[in-house]
């Protein structure tokens, strides 16, 4: 079974582990992906996510799918929480059983590090000083890779840097 | 973008996301394009119309129907087809 979501609120592990639990099964590998208090010196306060929530779905129905054909595994969940996710909370859970404990462990890695570079979904943290910079993912192909991502402050939002020639390809 | 009778025109709902969103201030249009035309020829239109977008346009895709158009390609439009400006990814 395949289980995909797109959630406002606070995410249950014991559900979500529930979801994938199988009696076939010796293991249940999870990831819990946390919203950390800082960035490079600054302080977090919270964090905003928004999705593309259709799309979103597809794409992680879509890496389920790569997963089967990679490990012999069970059930796969994967659930990411949008909206507002204060520090230290869940934004996503992925969850993967199998027979074996290697190839849900190794699904698990996999998983996240394909939803990091493929599904439309995105983070704006929100610091002390009334500052926000909208995140990227190194795993992204079209981040930029030469400027940070926050390094340019205009009024309330930190700025996306402007040297665009070196784009990143793929 | 002048209609003329040698090129047809449809109407897609265009969707921005994160800081795309924030410098367009909605987070959805109906927008008007040719309906033969390439995925820079889109971003090109896009940018046109809102000239803030410039300063992210290098790091952004396109998507239509929920896939990616990750390169220059020709794009056949219908009328209600969705378009999204997709930033750089942070979701995890």
């Amino acid at each position: 079974m395949n289980f995909v979501d797109v959630v406002e609120g606070a995410l249950k592990v014991d559900e979500i582990t529930d979801t994938v639990s199988s009696t076939s099964c010796g293991a249940v590998s999870l990831f819990i992906g946390t919203t950390r208090d800082n960035f490079e010196g600054k302080k977090v306060i919270q964090l905003e996510y928004e999705a593309y929530t259709p799309m979103a779905k597809a794409k992680m129905l879509e890496v389920c799918e790569n997963i089967r054909k990679k490990w012999d595994v069970e059930n796969i969940a994967m659930i990411h929480r949008i909206g507002i996710v204060p520090v230290k909370e869940a934004s996503i859970i992925i969850a993967v059983s199998s027979p074996h404990r290697k190839e849900s462990l190794e699904a698990v890695a996999y998983a996240i590090e394909t939803v990091k570079a493929i599904v439309p979904v995105w983070k704006k943290e929100i610091y002390e000083n009334d500052l926000s910079s909208w995140k990227q993912n190194k795993e992204c192909a079209w981040a930029n890779n030469d400027i940070s991502f926050d390094s340019k402050p205009v009024k309330n939002t930190v700025e996306i840097g402007t040297d665009l020639a070196k784009q990143k390809s793929q | 973008m002048e209609k003329s009778e040698h090129r047809e025109f449809v109407e897609v709902n265009l969707l921005f996301f994160a800081k795309s969103r924030e410098i367009v201030g909605q987070k959805s249009i109906l927008f008007e394009l040719p309906k033969i035309t390439t995925r820079n020829l889109i971003i090109d239109s896009i940018t046109k119309k809102f000239p803030d977008l410039q300063q992210i346009s290098k790091n952004i895709l396109l998507s239509l129907n929920e896939e990616y158009l990750d390169q220059d390609c020709s794009v056949t439009l219908k009328a209600g087809d969705e378009l999204a400006v997709i930033p750089p990814l942070s979701g995890g």
